[in-house]
């Protein structure tokens, strides 16, 4: 389908509440592009991600995944809200890194890596194990599948969180703050496999702080704040040569 | 040699040579310490001295009975008492706290108003009512509704003293249990839900998966509490005439007015049983532990994953 691996958004609002988290946002990312969201905390940034794989309901505003309404169904009044089953289909598509990982701390590794596979696309237990065994190599934790989450540091934890993603060979990751909970010193390995995803072609949309991944690796930078989005356009330029104010004064806090 | 950094042994005996960072260090006995060996003493001496000299406890009439067939009986039926309403409580415990957990409101209303009303009343006064249940409704039609497919039902007749008992225990475990469970529920972080829901698991694969083993560390210590306190709640059924370990030891002692030794007898088995029953218990704990849940995961490392 030529429509996999894209992400529009048209008008999106969402509240908590009488808090309006979205007012408004636009986004567009095709296939193949890594585009980061950055701004300040409270922006809604992480909504706006929760919103793309369901986590979060969006309100009003249109909302197409793989080239598809997403959780809903549009008929000529009104969008529908799509049974839980298609819903979970939809989802299976879309990886989902965490901030805190949220790894299932009852399985091991290569447990983590396969519950995808086997529990929804019920997949065999051998060939699943086979491909968790290739993805924890290509995370680089050759020989960690044995292990469980306690016992491995956070980016060990984060990388095989990357790894349980890509076994349900998702046609977009998305990834939540994905480096904020770890020690400074651990946050390297976890972009570099960001950075490998990014050259294999994986559309991602990813929310971060790390400005340097942002500049080095993203086609397109949003920066949000209070729920709209202030500045939107090619990484390199938005970072180097912010138009706006607010964009200008957040790159001047955090650089 | 080496230089004596204290300097104090220079006596005509002179003692070997210790460096200071070799020095114990001696934390000398406080009083205290005795004073409260002491008392300890005193008072598990004197009540084995009351035990032993009071005549009235009569050991030979309780190690007389001790191993008498009613009372075995009575302590078999104890245990399956307590295997079956445990067993029977847990089921309905969890399927209450799922009910409790639903987002529909009705459904965890229902689940509320259960745990409120069997808790909220003495577990006597429940095992009674059981009992006289067929009072209220002395004819039950069991059948498929809107159908003529039916079967009348004596209420009398099918409540038996030992139906009543396990009806009785049973629904008032579950309360209990349905407690636990949620607060098992409770201590899995919404952020396991969000990962079961980001790779597209539903519902009862979530729950069976991901959750429910979850819940395990805060779940089994309190259940193996519960069971405890189940092995001791049997003797409430005593008073429906269900021939349990109390019940037998009661019909003993209505013939031979040997009080005391016979509610020995039944009180020393159900301290051998609960005691048996903690040894598992602490083995249980400590591996589900929180604290302890690296070493717990390094135990079950050579274990298949539970995936």
């Amino acid at each position: 389908m030529k429509a996999d691996g894209t992400i529009v958004a048209r008008q999106l609002y969402k509240s908590f509440g009488h808090h309006e988290v979205l007012r408004g946002i636009d986004l567009s990312v095709s296939a193949g592009e890594i585009s980061c969201i950055i701004g300040p905390s409270g922006s809604g940034k992480s909504t706006l991600l929760r919103c793309v794989n369901g986590l979060e309901t969006v309100d009003r505003g249109v909302l197409r995944v793989n080239g598809e309404d997403f959780g809903y169904v549009e008929s000529e009044r009104a969008y529908h809200a799509v049974r839980p089953q298609r819903l979970a289909e939809q989802r299976a598509r879309i990886g989902m890194v965490f901030q805190q990982f949220n790894l299932f701390p009852n399985m091991t590794a290569e447990g983590n890596v396969m519950s995808g596979p086997v529990l929804v696309k019920k997949i065999d237990r051998k060939v699943a194990r086979e491909r968790a065994r290739e993805l924890l190599a290509q995370v680089g934790l050759d020989g960690c599948g044995h292990k469980y989450p306690a016992q491995l540091s956070g980016g060990q934890q984060q990388r095989v969180a990357i790894a349980r993603a890509l076994a349900m060979d998702p046609s977009i990751m998305l990834f939540d703050e994905p480096t904020s909970a770890l020690d400074p010193e651990l946050v390297g390995e976890v972009l570099a496999v960001m950075r490998d995803l990014a050259h294999n072609g994986m559309t991602m949309l990813v929310v971060t702080h790390e400005m340097g991944f942002a500049r080095d690796v993203a086609d397109e930078v949003l920066f949000m704040d209070g729920g709209v989005a202030v500045e939107r356009g090619d990484a390199r330029e938005v970072l180097a040569n912010p138009r706006e104010r607010r964009t200008q004064e957040f790159l001047e806090r955090v650089l | 040699m080496t230089t004596n950094t204290t300097g104090s042994t220079t006596g005509s005996q002179p003692l070997p040579e210790l460096l200071p960072e070799h020095k114990k260090r001696i934390t000398p006995k406080r009083p205290g310490d005795y004073v409260c060996w002491a008392i300890a003493l005193a008072i598990v001496g004197g009540l084995v001295y009351t035990t032993v000299t009071n005549e009235n406890y009569q050991w030979p009439v309780v190690f007389g009975y001790f191993t008498t067939e009613s009372i075995l009986d009575g302590l078999v039926l104890t245990l399956v008492l307590t295997v079956v309403s445990m067993g029977l409580g847990v089921l309905l415990g969890l399927v209450l706290a799922v009910m409790r957990m639903s987002h529909q409101a009705p459904i965890s209303g229902l689940a509320r108003l259960y745990v409120t009303f069997f808790r909220g009343t003495p577990v006597l006064v429940q095992l009674i009512f059981w009992f006289n249940i067929a009072a209220l409704y002395p004819n039950v039609s069991i059948g498929i509704p809107f159908t003529d497919v039916s079967t009348p039902v004596d209420v009398n007749a099918l409540m038996t003293p030992l139906t009543a008992a396990i009806v009785g225990l049973t629904l008032n475990e579950a309360a209990y249990m349905a407690e636990i469970i949620r607060g098992g529920f409770a201590s899995v972080s919404r952020g396991q839900y969000e990962a079961a829901d980001s790779l597209g698991m539903r519902g009862f694969t979530r729950l069976r998966h991901v959750i429910i083993p979850q819940t395990m560390p805060a779940v089994i210590p309190a259940t193996g509490n519960q069971v405890i306190g189940m092995l001791k709640g049997t003797s409430l059924v005593s008073v429906l005439g269900v021939a349990e370990l109390l019940n037998s030891a009661q019909s003993i002692y209505a013939r031979t007015y040997q009080t005391i030794p016979l509610l020995i007898v039944a009180s020393l088995w159900y301290l051998i049983m609960t005691m048996l029953l903690s040894v598992p218990q602490s083995m249980i704990e400590r591996r589900f532990s929180r604290s302890t849940r690296r070493q717990a995961a390094v135990a079950t490392a050579t274990k298949e994953s539970l995936l």
